[in-house]
């Protein structure tokens, strides 16, 4: 399961990039002003340095208007493809009244109907919407749609407490750690599981009441998952959609003087997952044993196509 | 006991046993309402116990029989008075017949029909006190009190109520109660008991023999008299004696003794005279739940399960019941770990990753301990780590809401996990060498030795491991010594238990140690043990400070004090200015103003050099010189902050990385290696250690801490069995190397580095 998704990674981030707009709304206070607007710049950076983006746009401060968050997906709308993909990410402070959620902006804040609507006209294919706000879990059931991730960091409208999830979020992105298939490439659901886990470890270190609770919806119409998992069906888009790709996998995947030995390698990770699903139905020592002899020959393969 | 700086520690909740037989010889044959009940009179004449008793007469000789031990009489005459028409008889009768909620009925029946009665709500309020409901009784007592301002029962009740805080204005609270009824027996029993509590044996002997000359039947004046005899080893005491031919029946006077011998840290001793209180009387539910929380203690858990099980089943479901029962379920999430001198029970979800930490730590304490206390422990230490502080705290005293880090009984020591605690507050390994120190001087003692000294022979002990371990000097403290509020030695053990002032315990506890440190300086530590030996001779704190010292214990206060101003002088007379320059310090630093940081920095700096706690002068230095691009100097505020005592991880860890950047790798390592006994669960640190050992060629110090990031089920599992494999292989274990390199591989099959390494392992 977890090549054919890195094989579908692999074929999208081939055949489009990526376009970014982060967002860092109204902070209120200087503290959190400085703090959303470090965060927003920190991904900047990272997206910045990293390979396949298409277009990069990053709001905060004065700018951070509710004009300036539409023109900038209207430019978004006209410059992607469909076979683009769309990375929007909202840090700050969000409101839910219980019917509608808000983004809080500089002058007038906009809703998640709002927002939806403007994301909707912009052509690329695969979308990921990550809302860090305080109550951005009022806004996934607006924002959901098919072939788009919505990402919240808190599980409900009523979560009302300033976040950090976005702080996590940020750091996954450029910590080398998120990377858990070390693909050389960090996926939606791998900065949202690392960004989950370090909120919640910040929260216990702190001897503090949890008050935010990610989901991570891209199931079209789902209710959100704390626990995506690709293997019961939550979580496969988030999979597929890389963020950041550090690597030269994708280099190696593309040549096609290396193409024999890159078919052996998919064999022989597509034997591994197969062997790894058996786990349970073989003795241990015969497992372990099959194991290693794959890994072995897959770590020969990969040594043949490095430089 | 630890107790954490700042706050103040309470102690077990043990109040009087309620005198039901002696509730009252001033007021007999009364009762709030004041009437006669035709069908009681019948009943006591059908008993032959009265021939023209009122309800309220015959109450009182129910209690006569209760208090002389005839307790299947006793029940059969309060069972005649629940169909007393006099609710308040009924409310007295449902009470000792241990039918709570009729008698809680018939109490506030009574009291609406007598709204101007202070002793009906009074007596309402020591039912309460009996279901521990301590805010309602108080509130019961203060609307007696409004009634009658100087109502004895009332402000009695408000002393017990006092008392079970061990607050000062107890004391006063029962002088005021004597000196609105100077024959209120109870008062003075309670006076005798806090003056024990106190460790004021003559007051307390006074106190209960004032009780006696008021009425001379007095079992519970008598039992004080018995609980000094048995504190001071004398178990042929005349008043056992003389309890017993009064009411055969009266476990109390053993539950009393047991209190006292628990209160001064005599647990199995304790034990054994709540046990022979409930042989006596079956029904003395109060002994049977301290039974049962001191069997706790005493990690004799499954007897204890059943005594609190049936003091519930009895009727006693209170906190201090149901707290424990609720933490002994939980035992089964524990696991316990048994060595040939430990016993170590860690949580489930933490077991993996502090046992190493733990039971090292244990071993090397007990080994020290054993060199230099020169014995060997007969049993081995149990020491139980509790994630959750309250269940610590239930653990320790039955009840939430303790104060302290960590708790020795005997040969048991509970104590908070480090991840019990926010990051950087907690030092488990001092902690648990303080616990340990008391384990020693409790055994080598046979639990005869003042609280000062054990407490002070503790706090000595954390700080000779390193000095760096161990309690600051607190704000609290400086301004104690300040206003010159530190105890005579010969009183010190007051600071402990009743403080006088909010700090005191912590205080107490700096003074204790300071003063031993003294000891040390002066005599040498062979001194101390030589102080302690004495102590387990039964010798008193003058007694020993003469005999040991060769000095009146005044004369010792008087150069200690004066040790102690030469010492802290300079931090005392610049508190002031150092106060004052830390916020201009903290303003500087928000404007940006990194030169002005600086130069007030170094100037107040070293006014308070022991300040490490959140905002410190070292921090705000290392900030400012980091702005200015002198990482140098940022590097030595900062080693600074380390060496004084500074522990939070956020901070030792930007020293880590100063001293990584500039080439001091060794040096990051042992900085980083502190936080093992500070905040070890932090998956951050020990990949950084683990980095730093293999550096350094560290491969086994390398192995405990990639080991330490797996048993944090980090999200990285990969990387966390590559480093592993890459520490086994440089400590040339290739066996457990490939292990690590295959779970790395099954993670994530194209992990690069782990198939290099694979490839490397194979050939």
């Amino acid at each position: 399961m977890r090549t054919a998704i890195l094989l579908l990674a692999a074929v999208s981030s081939l055949s489009g990039a990526t376009c970014f707009l982060t967002v860092a709304g109204l902070g209120g206070e200087a503290e959190y002003e400085q703090r959303f607007a470090g965060w927003a710049q920190e991904m900047d950076r990272t997206l910045r340095a990293s390979a396949g983006v298409a277009r990069m746009e990053t709001l905060h401060g004065p700018s951070a208007t509710r004009a300036r968050l539409a023109s900038a997906l209207e430019e978004l709308a006209r410059q992607c493809t469909s076979s683009d993909a769309l990375a929007v990410t909202l840090i700050g402070h969000g409101t839910f009244d219980g019917v509608d959620y808000k983004f809080n902006l500089h002058g007038p804040d906009v809703t998640a109907a709002e927002l939806a609507r403007w994301l909707d006209r912009v052509p690329a294919a695969r979308q990921l919407v990550v809302n860090t706000t305080s109550a951005s879990g009022g806004s996934l059931q607006v924002l959901s749609r098919e072939n788009r991730i919505v990402v919240t960091a808190t599980k409900s409208g009523t979560e009302k407490n300033a976040t950090i999830f976005a702080r996590y979020w940020a750091e996954a992105l450029r910590d080398p750690s998120a990377d858990t298939d070390k693909n050389e490439a960090i996926s939606a659901l791998e900065a949202f599981r690392y960004a989950q886990q370090k909120t919640a470890q910040f929260y216990k270190s702190q001897k503090r009441l949890a008050t935010e609770h990610a989901l991570l919806e891209d199931t079209d119409g789902g209710a959100g998952s704390q626990t995506p998992s690709p293997e019961d069906g939550r979580g496969r888009l988030a999979a597929a959609f890389t963020l950041v790709r550090f690597g030269a996998a994708q280099a190696a995947a593309a040549d096609p003087a290396k193409q024999k030995l890159f078919m052996k390698k998919e064999d022989l990770e597509q034997q591994i997952d197969r062997l790894k699903y058996q786990k349970a139905a073989l003795p241990e020592a015969e497992y372990r044993k099959q194991l290693t002899a794959l890994l072995l020959e897959l770590a020969k393969t990969q040594a043949a196509m490095d430089p | 006991m630890k107790a954490l700086s700042g706050l103040t520690e309470r102690k077990p909740a043990v109040l009087l046993p309620l005198s039901r037989g002696s509730i009252r010889a001033r007021q007999r044959g009364q009762t709030p309402l004041g009437h006669v009940n035709l069908r009681a009179l019948l009943v006591c004449a059908w008993l032959g116990l009265c021939a023209s008793l009122s309800p309220a007469q015959t109450l009182d000789k129910c209690r006569d029989l209760q208090g002389t031990g005839q307790a299947r009489q006793a029940d059969a005459c309060y069972q005649q008075l629940l169909s007393s028409a006099d609710p308040y008889v009924r409310a007295e009768a449902a009470w000792a017949l241990e039918q709570y909620q009729a008698a809680n009925e018939s109490f506030r029946s009574a009291c609406e029909r007598a709204p101007k009665n202070a002793l009906c709500r009074a007596r309402w309020g020591r039912f309460y006190l009996d279901r521990r409901q301590w805010q309602d009784a108080g509130k019961l007592f203060a609307e007696a009190l409004e009634i009658q301002p100087d109502h004895p029962e009332a402000l009695l009740g408000l002393a017990l109520v006092s008392a079970r805080g061990y607050e000062r204005k107890a004391v006063e609270l029962a002088g005021k109660a004597i000196a609105s009824d100077p024959k209120l027996v109870d008062a003075r029993v309670l006076l005798s008991r806090l003056a024990l509590e106190d460790g004021n044996e003559s007051k307390a002997a006074e106190e209960a023999r004032k009780a006696l000359e008021v009425d001379s039947k007095a079992l519970d004046a008598m039992a004080m008299l018995a609980a000094i005899d048995w504190l001071n080893d004398d178990h042929n005491t005349p008043w056992a004696e003389r309890i017993l031919k009064i009411n055969p029946m009266y476990g109390e006077a053993f539950a009393t003794a047991g209190h006292f011998l628990v209160l001064n840290r005599r647990y199995e001793e304790g034990v054994r005279f709540y046990r022979r209180a409930i042989e006596l009387n079956p029904r003395l539910h109060k002994a049977r739940v301290e039974l049962g929380i001191n069997l706790m203690r005493l990690g004799l858990d499954d007897e204890a399960r059943e005594h609190l099980e049936l003091s519930y089943s009895n009727g006693e479901r209170y906190a201090e019941v149901v707290n424990p029962l609720r933490l002994l379920d939980s035992y089964r999430n524990f696991e316990t770990f048994t060595g040939p001198a430990t016993v170590l029970r860690l949580h489930r979800r933490e077991a993996d990753f502090l046992r190493p930490y733990f039971e090292s730590e244990l071993t090397r304490a007990i080994r020290t301990f054993e060199k230099k206390y020169g014995m060997r422990l007969e049993r081995p230490v149990r020491l139980e780590v509790y994630p959750d502080h309250e269940d610590f705290a239930v653990r320790a005293l039955g009840m939430p809401g303790l104060g302290a880090l960590g708790v020795a009984f005997g040969n048991v020591v509970a104590m908070d996990s480090p991840s019990g605690r926010k990051p950087g507050s907690f030092h488990w390994a001092s902690t648990l060498w303080h616990e340990l120190s008391h384990v020693f001087v409790l055994t080598a003692t046979g639990h005869r030795v003042p609280r000062w000294f054990t407490e002070g022979m503790a706090v000595y002990e954390e700080t000779e491991v390193s000095p760096d371990w161990g309690d600051r000097i607190t704000p609290d403290v400086i301004e104690a010594v300040r206003e010159k509020k530190l105890l005579p030695v010969a009183q010190l053990d007051r600071g402990f238990v009743r403080p006088e002032y909010p700090a005191q315990v912590v205080v107490s506890y700096f003074q204790a140690g300071q003063l031993c440190g003294y000891i040390a300086e002066k005599w040498g530590y062979r001194k101390l043990l030589d102080m302690m030996h004495a102590f387990g001779k039964r010798k008193s704190t003058p007694e020993v400070i003469v005999q040991e010292l060769a000095l009146a214990p005044e004369e010792l206060d008087k150069a200690f004090f004066a040790w102690l101003d030469g010492k802290l002088s300079k931090t005392v007379q610049g508190f002031g200015d150092w106060k004052n320059g830390i916020r201009k310090i903290a303003a500087s630093a928000k404007a940006g103003q990194h030169s002005e940081v600086i130069e007030q920095g170094r100037q107040i700096r070293d006014l308070y050099p022991d300040y490490v706690e959140d905002g410190s002068v070292y921090e705000f230095l290392a900030e400012s010189y980091l702005a200015l691009g002198d990482k140098a100097r940022a590097r030595e505020q900062l080693a600074a902050y380390a060496r004084i005592g500074g522990r939070h991880p956020e901070v030792i860890k930007r020293l880590a990385g100063l001293l990584e950047e500039a080439g001091q790798k060794a040096e990051a390592a042992r900085a980083l290696e502190k936080l093992n006994y500070v905040y070890p669960q932090d998956e951050d640190l020990q990949r950084r250690l683990g980095t730093l050992w293999l550096e350094q060629g560290n491969a086994e110090g390398a192995v405990r801490a990639f080991h330490s990031v797996l048993a944090l089920k980090p999200l990285d599992r990969a990387a966390a069995h590559f480093n592993l494999a890459s520490a086994y292989r440089a400590a040339r274990k290739n066996e457990q190397a490939l292990e690590q390199v295959i779970l790395a591989l099954e993670a994530a099959p194209g992990y690069r580095p782990a198939q290099r390494l694979l490839l490397e392992l194979s050939q």
